[in-house]
């Protein structure tokens, strides 16, 4: 079966980006891609038409989001038992150190400021396939 | 010395006593004495004569046999008489047959001698008796005896005659002791009543009669004399009482009126017909400045002189116009009354005629007073009056129920009214009908003794105006201290209360433009936050996918086509970079959450440096700083400063490796920093506006947004100080900026110091 990951972001120019660079670091994944933070809420939440939603073997957040942003999304995971132990990736557009150290406090596996550079997003897929190497451990 | 003329009675009557028993005695013991004696000595020459005889007698068998043992035991008979020392047996030719000596006793034998015989000599006797045998004498016997007898019986007879002395002396003392009682005592007593009379002058004393005799008349006459001077001390006492009781009698009645007219407050002068000074009170004497003695017989003109207060004319003497009519004058206005010294003294005078009951005048009475007290008490009351009529205040009075009683020339312009307009009505009169219940209720509690001040109402003038008054209401008092009414002071504060209120206005209206400016200002910094945070987004999907475009369809896009695309690269990254200073601009205004902890600021350089590391290395810039000291700051507030002025010294340097001095010192109150470098220096016309954000001198050679000097002055500006700079084109540049010492950096400074 192929690893699950599913990636939490409303920009869907950012997801196209994601692909690419998970495609180019050869990160062989399935991916569910919810574009809304009141959906991505329900599915971690198991809620409405996710109730049977299952574990993913990974989650990408945008912390940046309409509704309900990334940390909020983050807390319920943590909360609930069947998301609780998922390794998060975070993407966020802030660079300040504020940002990190409150995400700190969550146990993340990741956490990448979207760069301005395409080079440098395409690393992205990198970090991804390195973060899936050490839960695979 | 106590001799016996002298002696008091009793003791010479012992002393009589005992002489003449003392000398009876001694004579008499003296008489048996002698006599004994001449008995005593007779008696023992019989004795020893006839003792030898016996003892020569005896011996005569024991001589005539040279029998010296029986010779000696017939001398041992006389071992019964105690005073027989010695005793010899003498052979006729001298020798001693036989020997009998006392124990004791040392003396030789006293020798024989022809005959019977007796010797006396000092201390014995000794008796010589021959021992004859047929008439013919056969040896001598010689007996010595000791005299000691006779001593020891004077002795006896002295130590007799000692104690019966004695014993008489006893008796002739007791005796005495009686005989004062009877003799001496009467006497004694005589003597007393007299001394007791003489010192006391009692003459009612009377001596107690005691015995019949001789004493006994003369107790009887010293009585009878006593009597007679009693009585007519008596009379002579009673005389002298009448007189004395008769003179106190007049001093009182004189003492009682000269003390009342002393008393008076007022100052009294009496005068004969002439105008001549007879009496005068101390209070007088006081006033005018003259002595009880000096001013009797005076005429009055030369004592009293009185003045009009103002002229200073003299004034006529009342008591000459007295003496004159015979009526009662006063004089009271305004007069003046000089002293002695020179003093004036206000004083009311009055003087009246001296007679009895309808009888012609004898003389004058003046009475004056000091009245400069009241007089000053009018003038006060005057000078009162005048500052309450002149006073800009309004100033009334009213009675309890809110009559008016006084109103000055204050209140008439005030209110309108005129004080004959409102006097005698009630002050309601200026009161509104919305205020028109606060005058009793003030005046209710002014009954009760209390003050109301600066209580702010509103009143209506004569003219209907309405006008802002501020009240202070004092409690007036009679001289019992009783409330009779009140006493307002109004002042008129419709100026203030208008000027207060469009102050009000202006003050609300200026803080509603503030409120206004600084919400637009908060607006304003929001914008440019979200703005330069926001606007980065699809910035970066342009760079990013203008990239992506290039590296997918690189085969199929000619040079132009990716040339474009770097520029829509290019100017994408120029305005990210031109939001990311914004954005970085307007946080330095931010307020930061972490709270202000002690910065090294010699670490704060140290992560300049490592942030500036590639520039320092591509320049080969050289940086030199002193040591810093410790600052309470945001040390995100501190980088971009330091870096910022790193950062350009670099960016704008000269010719040569850039050399950079960063210095710090300590000023009154202040820390003042300076980076200095050799670069390329500004003109000076350049010197404010490097200031303003997005404000560049340089063109494209030089990169740059041209918002780090702004970034400077802000965080400076956010710390209380000030930053310019000092440079000539070519001669380098020095940033200086100051930051105040807060007592805590300061603190610091000094631990840092002490390091």
């Amino acid at each position: 079966m192929k690893t699950q990951v599913l990636v939490v972001e409303d920009n869907p120019a950012d997801v196209e980006l994601l692909r690419w660079a998970l495609d180019s670091a050869a990160v062989e994944c399935e991916l569910t891609v919810i574009e809304d933070g009141g959906e991505a809420l329900a599915f971690v939440q198991q809620r409405g038409k996710y109730l049977g939603s299952t574990a993913p073997d990974l989650a990408i957040l945008d912390l940046n989001m309409p509704k309900y942003d990334g940390m909020e999304i983050l807390e319920a995971m943590r909360a609930s038992q069947v998301f609780a132990s998922v390794p998060v990736a975070v993407l966020s557009s802030s660079s300040s150190p504020r940002d990190r150290a409150r995400m700190e406090a969550f146990n993340i596996g990741r956490y990448i400021t979207k760069p301005p550079d395409l080079d440098e997003y395409l690393r992205i897929g990198l970090i991804v396939k390195e973060l899936l190497a050490e839960q695979s451990k | 010395m106590l001799t016996f003329r002298n002696m008091p009675i009793r003791q010479k009557l012992m002393v009589i006593i005992m002489v003449i028993t003392g000398a009876a005695l001694l004579l008499s013991a003296v008489g048996i004495l002698g006599s004994d004696s001449i008995l005593f000595r007779g008696y023992l020459e019989r004795d020893i004569s006839g003792l030898a005889r016996i003892i020569a007698d005896n011996s005569t068998a024991a001589l005539a046999f040279e029998d010296s043992q029986s010779a000696a035991e017939t001398l041992a008979a006389l071992r019964a008489r105690s005073h027989i020392i010695d005793a010899c047996i003498y052979r006729p030719n001298g020798s001693i047959l036989a020997r009998y000596t006392r124990a004791g006793a040392t003396a030789p034998c006293p020798a024989p001698r022809a005959g019977d015989s007796l010797e006396f000599s000092r201390t014995d006797l000794s008796a010589s008796h021959p021992i004859v045998l047929n008439n013919k004498q056969i040896g001598t016997l010689i007996i010595a005896y000791d005299l000691g007898e006779i001593g020891e019986r004077r002795q006896l007879y002295g130590g007799t005659v000692l104690g019966v002395l004695l014993a008489s002396s006893l008796i002739a003392f007791l005796l005495s002791s009686k005989l004062r009682d009877t003799i001496a005592a009467p006497i004694l007593h005589l003597a007393d009543t007299t001394a007791a009379v003489s010192k006391t002058k009692d003459y009612s004393v009377r001596a107690q009669k005691l015995s019949s005799d001789e004493l006994g008349v003369l107790v009887d006459a010293l009585n009878e004399m006593l009597a007679g001077i009693q009585s007519r001390d008596t009379e002579l006492g009673n005389a002298l009482l009448s007189r004395e009781d008769a003179l106190f009698q007049a001093h009182t009645a004189h003492d009682s009126l000269e003390t009342t007219l002393a008393s008076i407050g007022d100052a009294v002068v009496s005068t004969d017909l002439e105008g001549r000074v007879f009496f005068a009170n101390r209070v007088a004497l006081g006033l005018l400045g003259w002595s009880e003695d000096e001013i009797k017989g005076k005429p009055l003109d030369d004592v009293f002189t009185i003045v009009n207060e103002f002229t200073h004319a003299r004034l006529a003497n009342p008591v000459a116009k007295v003496l004159r009519e015979g009526e009662i004058v006063a004089v009271s206005d305004h007069a003046i009354l000089l002293s002695r010294d020179g003093a004036e003294i206000p004083v009311d005078t009055s003087a009246a005629p001296i007679r009895r009951e309808n009888g012609p005048v004898q003389g004058a009475v003046l009475v004056f007073r000091d009245v400069s007290s009241r007089r000053r008490a009018d003038e006060t009351s005057r000078l009162l009056a005048s500052i309450v009529e002149s006073s800009a205040d309004a100033i009334f009075a009213t009675s309890l129920d809110g009559i008016v009683a006084s109103w000055n020339s204050g209140a008439e312009r005030i209110f309108g009214y005129t004080a004959n307009e409102i006097v005698g009505r009630s002050i309601s009169t200026i009161a509104t009908p919305e205020h028109q219940e606060e005058r009793p209720l003030i005046l209710q509690r002014i009954a009760t003794g209390e003050r109301v001040a600066n209580f702010e109402t509103v009143q209506r003038t004569k003219d209907g105006r309405l006008i802002h008054v501020a009240l202070t209401i004092s409690p007036l008092r009679d001289a019992l201290g009783r409330v009779i009414g009140a006493s307002t002071v109004a002042r008129d504060i419709t100026g203030r209360v208008q000027n207060a209120r469009r102050l009000a206005e202006l003050n609300a209206s200026l803080q509603r433009t503030n409120e206004n400016l600084a919400r637009s200002n908060e607006d304003l910094e929001r914008f440019a936050f979200v703005a330069s945070h926001d606007l980065q987004e699809p910035l970066r999907m342009i760079t990013v996918y203008s990239q992506l475009l290039v590296k997918m369809y690189s085969q199929g896009v000619d040079e132009k086509a990716t040339a474009f695309v770097g520029n829509i690269v290019g100017g994408t990254q120029r305005m990210r970079e031109l939001l990311a200073d914004l954005l970085a601009y307007t946080e330095v205004g931010a307020e930061l959450e972490d709270a202000i902890q002690p910065v090294d600021l010699n670490e704060t350089l140290e992560k300049v440096k490592q942030n500036l590391n590639m520039a320092i290395g591509a320049s080969g810039a050289e940086i030199v700083a002193d040591p810093m000291p410790a600052l309470r700051v945001h040390e995100a507030h501190l980088i971009p400063l330091f870096q910022n002025l790193i950062g350009n010294a670099i960016k704008y340097r000269g010719t040569a490796a850039p050399r950079i001095r960063i210095s710090v010192e300590t000023l009154n109150k202040e820390l003042r920093f300076a980076v200095a470098d050799n670069g390329m220096g500004i003109e000076p016309e350049y010197h404010d506006k490097i200031f303003v954000p997005f404000k560049r001198l340089h063109g494209k050679a030089i990169p740059g947004t041209g918002i780090g000097l702004s970034i400077c002055q802000r965080v400076v500006e956010r710390y209380g100080g000030r930053i310019w700079v000092e440079s000539e084109p070519g001669a380098g540049a020095t940033f200086i900026f100051l930051l105040p010492l807060s007592a805590a950096a300061e603190e610091l400074l000094a631990k840092e110091k002490e390091a």
